[in-house]
């Protein structure tokens, strides 16, 4: 759906075998005819062609056949589409599509009788608010992401039409995705994750089985539709893989059909690791590394039985076309075995983000670099080994993952610094055995206030998303620990936290 | 009965509150109370004090939202599974 030339694919496929399924989901399966069908559909029987051409439309993730179908009809009407999480306040939503000049926000679903059904709502034009966003040509880009960012308003991603057709190519070779072949789509369908999983295993005129995003984190349910859809392709998040071989109730797995495991957007533990093989025989296990802004940029294939307890499992090396630097503390580029901050070059990356004042210090060229290459500043610190693998140390800002969503400290802690009954905020990431890193808030209210840690959830609720929420929120007269440099001391914050509810 | 949905919910998820703050129908999905993960937490704790399969506990958010919701939902899975 990202490009001209998907579509050229996809109509391929549905001329050669229009009866293949194209997605599974619970019981339905929708052909590759259906699929076409209900794109039809929604380009000549819906008010879709009535809406003002030369303004994006706004489409919320919700991963059902009847949204894909309308993505599709959409890119045929070559119209820009932004493509939001579905779980955005309202709020939110429209300010993203008044920043992308969205004319409407649009609902694909299903009436009583099975067939697919159109909801539009109109966003009035705010100009002001779109003042300092420029769109990409349709042309360029029609699909617009977001970033899976912890304050209120996501950045806004276009994803070249070119980058998009090379990111494809790139992963139906790399994992084999041809007609016949299955892939599971667990990530949401706004993450970039989709492009591989869904878009590309579509272009490939494979079969996409979509994990119900409401019942992603229940084990019973996706070992039963593994089951019943014995896939070839697995890409997830570590919690995935934790979730499939613990939990449920009929304990352990084996998922023979799966060729190829992909975990990304968070460490891989080592004792779920050294699981995967029995789980996945016959599977190729791959750590890959990534951003909304420039797609995958490393791969990594791993081979469980060669690492050792408490190992970083690296990221792996650059993907084909990817150029990748390390810069030190002050900028310069740093050559052989160091550590510093990643930039990299992809194939696959963004042009900026739509609000430009926000490129300038992301979107860089090297100093001295005659090709004139755009290099992404990920923020993210590695440490680059002699033999050329790359393996992450952390991040450069207070950014860290939780559950595959990127949050931002600080952007927690000015939220609830916004609170009028707060004094201060300090927001520590712990370690959780399954999730991975739970978010704690210490938080010092003003004086004679008799505010609560609720009433400060629900504050922090309606001003961020979910994974940003702090699980624990402590709210006491108490001033914060600090260092002597006055900053609140978050390693003790951190130390006191774990001492009284331990992991 | 809603006693105990609430003090497990408080237990786990909210240690720092004074259980008259939490109001039976706070929506505890929505304000990140209870995440996807802790859901699961839930779903178990129902299934062992209420004597219900595992099985027969559908993981829907609606059922979870909030511990009115919650009560609702355990009154009504053990008269369907016979257990009153």
């Amino acid at each position: 759906m990202p490009s001209q030339s998907f579509l050229g694919s996809f109509a391929e496929s549905a001329e050669e075998h229009p009866d293949r399924c194209a997605l599974a989901l619970d019981d339905r399966q929708v052909t590759y005819r259906e699929l076409q069908d209900a794109a039809s559909w929604f380009r000549t029987g819906t008010a879709l062609p009535g809406l003002p051409a030369g303004r994006p439309v706004c489409v919320p993730a919700v991963k059902t056949p009847e949204t894909l179908a309308l993505l599709l009809a959409a890119l045929a009407d070559r119209r820009q589409i932004l493509l939001p999480s579905p779980e955005l306040g309202e709020e939110v939503l429209l300010r993203l599509c008044r920043q992308a000049s969205c004319s409407a926000v649009l609902l694909a679903g299903r009436d009583a009788d099975g067939r697919p059904s159109l909801t539009v709502r109109a966003v009035e034009a705010v100009p002001e608010e779109a003042e300092g966003f420029r769109l990409p040509g349709p042309d360029e880009a029609q699909l617009m992401l977001t970033t899976s960012g912890s304050t209120g308003t996501p950045k806004i991603v276009p994803i070249l039409a070119e980058a998009a057709d090379r990111f494809m190519e790139w992963g139906a070779g790399q994992f084999g995705l041809r007609p016949g072949k299955r892939v599971l789509s667990y990530a949401p369908l706004n993450f970039d994750l989709s492009l591989l999983d869904v878009w590309a295993a579509l272009r490939a005129g494979a079969e996409v089985v979509l994990v119900d995003q409401e019942r992603a984190t229940d084990a019973a349910y996706l070992a039963g539709l593994l089951e019943r859809y014995p896939v070839h392709l697995v890409q997830a998040v570590p919690l995935f893989y934790r979730l499939l071989l613990d939990g449920g109730p009929s304990g352990a797995r084996r998922f023979p059909d799966v060729g190829h495991v992909v975990f990304t957007g968070d460490a891989m533990p080592y004792d779920l690791l050294r699981r995967l093989p029995d789980a996945f025989p016959g599977a190729c296990l791959h750590n890959v590394f990534g951003c909304t802004e420039t797609n995958d940029s490393f791969r990594h294939e791993v081979d469980p039985a060669a690492v050792a307890p408490g190992e970083v499992l690296p990221v792996g090396r650059p993907l084909p076309g990817v150029e990748a630097v390390v810069t030190g503390s002050d900028g310069a580029v740093l050559e052989g075995p160091c550590t510093g901050e990643l930039l990299v070059s992809t194939p696959f990356q963004t042009s900026g983000y739509l609000e430009t004042r926000r490129n300038a210090d992301v979107f860089v060229r090297l100093p001295g670099d005659a090709s004139g290459r755009v290099y992404y500043r990920t923020g993210d610190i590695v440490t680059r080994r002699a033999d050329g693998l790359y393996l992450l140390e952390g991040r450069s800002d207070f950014h860290v993952k939780v559950r595959g969503v990127r949050v931002n400290l600080q952007e927690i802690e000015q939220v609830l610094r916004d609170h009028p009954e707060v004094g201060d905020a300090a927001v520590v990431a712990l370690p959780d055995e399954v999730a991975g890193v739970r978010l704690h808030a210490q938080v010092q209210r003003l004086p004679g206030s008799g505010l609560r840690s609720l009433a400060l959830r629900t504050h922090c609720s309606r001003h961020l998303p979910r994974p940003a929420v702090p699980a624990s929120l402590v709210v006491a007269d108490d001033p914060l620990p600090r260092m002597p440099t006055g900053k609140p001391d978050r390693n003790l914050i951190r130390k006191n936290r774990m001492e009284k509810e331990p992991a | 009965m809603s006693g105990d949905i609430k003090d497990f919910i408080i237990t786990q998820f909210l240690p720092d509150i004074d259980p008259a703050e939490l109001s039976d129908d706070y929506d505890l999905v929505e304000n990140g109370v209870v995440d996807s993960l802790g859901l699961l937490r839930v779903v178990a704790w129902v299934s062992e004090t209420h004597g219900l399969s595992l099985d027969d506990i559908p993981i829907a958010p609606d059922n979870f939202r909030s511990v009115e919701a919650i009560r609702r939902f355990v009154a009504e899975a053990r008269v369907s599974a016979g257990l009153h």
